[in-house]
This record gives structure tokens, C-alpha cells and sequence, in this order.
């Protein structure tokens, strides 16, 4: 039966059709998201005056290393690159302690005054001041031209915290308890059955959290002027209207240095390699991890 | 008179006692709380300051103490040079991402659900929604490498294929602004927006496609007549999202980035939109009360998209978001 189906469906005109656009589409789609990133990654290992001349498009023609040597030779890249680093580390952890607590809190059925604390909530989703109001408050708090600026506005997100409220919510009742029967009080039971209990939603807020403190280069623009709190996200951002590179190289670099580098790359080819340093580490765990980030969307929709 | 005093005090006690029993959970809520008055409700006070003559150095107390201005400033923004060339430009971006961006993941959700190897629908769905994960920090480097006007990829293309004789300078000439913006919006978020109508598909009762063979049925009218009414719900709850987040730049939300990374001096008059502007005016000249002004004309036409687009969806399919 189920072969005949197949037998009349292959010999269909209307199927070969459909078949043909169909993947014809999903080519285009898949090489067009795709092959940016790989020229990207081709030109980046390329010698950046050999790559100026162009007609380089599926293998490096001059293959060297010069291009990341530079980035991670280069004082204001690497300090960049730290920024970046730590501030995804101590942000994305700190965010989801915050949140999560915040979260456990609510997710108590029984709260004393619980609907005022949701509806606080709900509001603050729906409404917002506006990007001024906003950084007059982050001047005012002494967070414009901080570090902190990158850890502490992003603690709570409402959304998050409401993805987290039903994931507690969906544990059973009982085992928290028992647990009190046991003269648990609610520090040890989040802490010893809660959170061990809830590593999916953990993982999904830790993976929006960590890509958002990686990509994000609008608070470096915005809240800060101090050259050492920049990212490596806004630095490409700087990469990208600057052409001299006299410039890019400067800071702790000689003359000589800039000399040799004359030779060997080009503002284009560092772009590259700083845009690969900024999309590898999300490239690397996205294979394994793209369950997660669909989880998000997921729950996201049946609300 | 007693008795009713007697009752008050004991309920009184016993929401103290309860709450004092609930001493871990109430400081871990009230936290958040706290955080939440701070970054989100003192902004939602300062909004006041549109009619007001605010200087940044007046702190918090600034918000009550600056004088009155009344519509000072909207005044001002309505008799702005740029007033027109903004909101044309505002409309334009943000009208072109609902016509294309919009319909682009239904589209390429019943696509993929054509593919009957689940592994080739898997791995290109997979890839399709990457770049949503990508910066436009990224996204706008890629975009400046490939529109080159001398080394990029797109000219070296063009210019072989003998399409066009001359490199165009795709990034310096105002004509081609709005449709690299809608482009590179279609091409970083439609595999993400995907996921959820390629759920609904998913969804659908698969006896009714089963049923629809039998009587004859093509694939092209299955997916007219089963397919996309199935999931008629999912694109009005999408749209309704969308039509709100207009002003933003529809579901990528990306207008603020594109115009503010690929816009330049050549361009300016296309790519200068509300939310840049409200950047440069309160920002960069430190003119926040001006600025303010503008982000809560913003904010007052989002909220009027919401509930109206949410109000039509209900009379028209019965379902809405609230």
C-alpha cells in the first residue's frame, strides 16, 4: 500500500514541480546563510594584500595566520576580547542567579501578595520609558562609564523570568513538601531540589543570556566612552568605519610593527578575522546546543 | 465597632505570621521587585520630562523640579527639518519589513515541510535560523565586505557575469538603503520566525491531509487548502506581534540597528529614522527632554498599533492576544 502511494506520487507532474522549487529553495537558503560566514572565514586566513585583489572564493590563495596574530597581538583587541569574555561570564551568571531567584519566589502559589508583585511585572514588560529616561537613570545610578553597566541593567529580564515561574511551577508540589516535612526551609529546597530539577530552562536562559552578552554592542556605544570597557562586538563596529589602519594598529604597537603590517593585511582582512573571533564561539555551540535555543521560542508560543 | 477592630488586628497578625513564614521566598521576590522599580519604573516616571526642561545634572529630583514646558517640545520636533524626511522614512523601513519580512517564514515553513527527507528538512532548517544568534555587529561587517564597491564579493559577481559594467557602491547610494535593510532582515530572521508557523504545520491533524489524497487531492491544493488555513491562527497571533513592534522594525525589531550601522552622510536622507534621531538629538547634543519627546510619540504609536491590530484580529477571526 504504502509503496504504491510512493510508486504514484514520484510519477505525479505536479510532485516533480513542487519538488524542484522546493529544493531549489532550500539550496538557496542553506548556501546563502552559510557561505558568508565561510568567505569570511576563507578571507580571514588570507594574506590581506593578496585578498584585496580579489577572485577568492572557496579556499585562501596566500594562507596565513597574520590576521588573528594581529587581533591577539593587538592591545585594544585583546583587551576587547577580555571585556567580552567576562562580562558574558559574570553577566549570563549572574542574571540567571538573579532572575531565577526572583522567579522561585513567584512561582509560590501561596505568596502573600502575589498578584501585585506579577502585575509589577507584567506592566514593566508592556511599557517602558524609552531609551532616554533610561540612560538619564543609568547616569544618575553612576553605571554610564562602568563595567557594571554591561552586569547590572540586565540582571532581570522580565521575559526570562516568566519562562522560569512555569518551568517551577510544572514541579510537582509534593516533593517540596516532603522535603519541608524534613525541615527544609526554601533556601535549601531551591537550592538542593529546585535547581537540579530545572538544568533545561537554566540552559536555555543561559544560552539567550550568554549570545545577548556577546553580540551586545549597543551599551558600549551608548553607556560608555572609556576606551577599556569596549567590546569586542562594538570594536568591529569601529572596525567597520575606520579604513586606516595606522589607526587599528595603534596602541602599544611601533612604527616598525605598523610597517611590516603594511605587507601583510589589510583593515578588511583584520575585519574578518574579528568577526570570526565574535562568530566562532556561537558557530562552535550552536550544533549542540540548538535545542535549547528552540525550547525559548517554543514556550514562548504557547503562552 | 470592637468586635470589627478585634478582626482587623487578628487578620493583620496572620498576614504578618505568613509572611514572616515565607520570609525566604518574600526577600527573593521583593528583590526583583526593587530591580524592577529602579530600571523599569523610574524610566516609566521620566517620561515626564518630554514636558519638561530637563538638565541631566538635576538627577532624579530634575524629573519633579525642571519647569513645566508644556508641548514645547513636540512643537519643536513638528517645525524639525528632518520632521517629514523622519517619519517618511520611519514608515517606509517599517511598512517594506511587514510586506517582506512578514510573509517570508510561512513561506519557507511550507516549503521545508514539502522536503520529505527529514534529515535535509533538519539540517537546512537547522542553518536557516543561525544568523539570528549573529550581532548585527556582524551582520553589518558582512554586509560592508560583501557590498564593497572595489573588493566585494557581490560587484566581483556582477561585474563578471557582465550584469552591470561598473562596480555599484551599493552602501553610499541612498537608492539601494532600503532594500539592503529589508534584505538583510529577511535573510537573518526568517529561519527563526520559521520554527513557529513550521510548528503549527506540524500540528495539523495529519487524517485530514490522508483524507484529502483520497479524494484526489494535489500537493499544491492540499497546501492552498489545508495548510495554510490550519495555521490561519499562528500568522494572525504573528502579525498582531509584528503590526505592534511596526515602528521597531516588525519581527527582527532590527530598524535601530540597520539605520544606525549602515547609515552614513551620503545616505542620511533615507536612513535617518525616529530612533537614530532620538539617539543624535538626546545622546550626542545632550538634548534630552527633546529627545524624549520623540521616544514618547514612539512609544504612544506602538501602543495604538498593538491594541488596534489586536482589536481587529478579534472582530474579524474571534482570537486575539488580550
Amino acid at each position: 500500500m504504502r509503496r504504491m502511494k510512493r510508486v504514484r506520487r514520484i510519477s505525479s507532474r505536479e510532485d516533480i514541480f513542487v519538488d524542484t522549487i522546493v529544493y531549489i529553495v532550500i539550496t538557496f537558503v542553506f548556501l546563502v546563510t552559510l557561505y558568508p560566514f565561510y568567505y569570511s572565514l576563507v578571507i580571514s586566513f588570507n594574506n590581506g594584500i593578496d585578498a584585496a585583489r580579489g577572485g577568492i572564493f572557496l579556499w585562501p590563495r596566500q594562507f596565513t595566520f597574520d590576521n588573528y596574530k594581529a587581533v591577539f597581538s593587538n592591545d585594544q583587541l585583546l583587551g576587547a576580547f577580555f571585556i567580552s569574555v567576562s562580562r558574558t561570564v559574570i553577566g549570563t551568571i549572574a542574571s540567571l542567579i538573579a532572575t531565577s531567584v526572583f522567579a522561585y519566589g513567584l512561582s509560590h502559589k501561596k505568596l502573600l501578595f502575589r498578584k501585585f508583585y506579577f502585575s509589577l511585572l507584567i506592566i514593566s514588560m508592556y511599557f517602558t520609558g524609552g531609551i532616554i529616561p533610561y540612560f538619564i537613570l543609568l547616569n544618575n545610578l553612576k553605571l554610564t562609564n562602568s563595567y557594571l553597566v554591561y552586569i547590572i541593567p540586565s540582571l532581570i529580564t522580565a521575559w526570562y523570568a516568566i519562562l522560569f515561574v512555569n518551568f517551577f511551577q510544572s514541579i510537582p508540589e509534593a516533593l517540596k513538601e516532603s522535603a519541608k516535612i524534613d525541615g527544609a526551609n526554601d533556601l535549601v529546597i531551591f537550592g538542593k531540589i529546585i535547581v537540579p530539577l530545572s538544568t533545561p530552562i537554566f540552559a536555555t536562559i543561559a544560552l539567550y543570556m550568554g549570545v545577548y552578552h556577546w553580540n551586545d554592542w549597543y551599551s558600549t556605544a551608548f553607556f560608555t566612552q572609556n576606551k577599556r570597557l569596549r567590546t569586542l562586538a562594538y570594536i568591529l563596529i569601529d572596525l567597520i568605519n575606520r579604513s586606516d589602519l595606522t589607526s587599528i594598529l595603534r596602541g602599544g604597537t611601533t612604527q616598525k610593527d605598523v610597517a611590516i603590517a603594511m605587507q601583510t593585511f589589510t583593515p578588511e582582512t583584520i575585519r574578518m578575522a574579528t568577526m570570526m573571533v565574535v562568530v566562532i564561539p556561537i558557530v562552535c555551540v550552536y550544533p549542540f546546543l540548538q535545542k535549547y535555543f528552540v525550547k525559548g521560542i517554543m514556550v514562548g508560543s504557547i503562552k | 465597632m470592637k468586635k470589627l477592630n478585634y478582626g482587623g488586628l487578628t487578620s493583620r497578625n496572620k498576614i504578618w505570621s505568613t509572611f514572616k513564614e515565607q520570609k525566604y521566598l518574600q526577600a527573593f521576590t521583593l528583590a526583583g521587585i526593587v530591580f524592577l522599580l529602579i530600571f523599569a519604573y523610574i524610566p516609566m516616571v521620566g517620561i515626564i520630562i518630554a514636558f519638561k526642561d530637563y538638565k541631566l545634572t538635576s538627577g532624579f529630583a530634575g524629573f519633579f523640579t525642571s519647569k513645566w514646558v508644556g508641548f514645547k517640545y513636540f512643537k519643536e520636533f513638528y517645525n524639525d527639518v528632518y520632521f517629514w524626511p523622519i517619519i517618511r522614512n520611519t514608515m517606509v523601513l517599517s511598512l517594506l519589513k511587514l510586506v517582506f519580512t512578514f510573509p517570508a517564514p510561512i513561506i519557507f515553513a511550507i516549503i521545508l515541510n514539502e522536503v520529505r527527507n527529514d534529515k535535509v528538512k533538519r539540517v537546512v532548517q537547522t542553518v536557516s535560523y543561525l544568523p539570528h544568534f549573529i550581532s548585527w555587529a556582524v551582520v553589518a561587517g558582512l554586509l560592508f565586505s560583501f557590498l564593497n564597491q572595489q573588493t566585494g564579493l557581490i560587484n566581483q559577481l556582477l561585474v563578471s557575469l557582465e550584469i552591470v559594467d561598473e562596480p555599484i557602491s551599493f552602501l553610499a547610494d541612498p537608492k539601494y538603503f532600503w532594500a539592503i535593510c529589508v534584505l538583510s532582515d529577511v535573510w537573518k530572521e526568517m529561519g527563526w520566525w520559521t520554527i513557529i508557523f513550521l510548528a503549527a504545520i506540524v500540528g495539523i491533524d495529519q487524517e485530514i491531509y490522508q483524507a484529502s489524497i483520497v479524494d484526489g487531492a494535489g500537493r499544491l491544493q492540499r497546501i492552498w487548502y489545508i495548510t495554510i488555513p490550519s495555521i490561519k491562527e499562528t500568522i494572525i497571533v504573528v502579525l498582531i506581534l509584528s503590526l505592534g513592534s511596526l515602528l521597531g522594525g516588525g519581527l527582527g525589531g532590527s530598524n535601530f540597528e540597520q539605520a544606525y550601522l549602515l547609515g552614513n552622510t551620503v545616505n542620511y536622507n533615507v536612513s535617518n529614522i525616529l530612533q537614530t534621531y532620538t539617539m543624535t538629538v538626546g545622546l550626542s547634543k545632550g538634548r534630552y527632554s527633546y529627545a524624549a519627546a520623540m521616544g514618547l510619540i514612539q512609544s504612544v504609536i506602538s501602543l495604538i498599533l498593538v491594541y488596534s491590530s489586536n482589536y481587529i484580529s478579534k472582530k474579524i477571526s474571534g482570537s486575539g492576544l488580550f
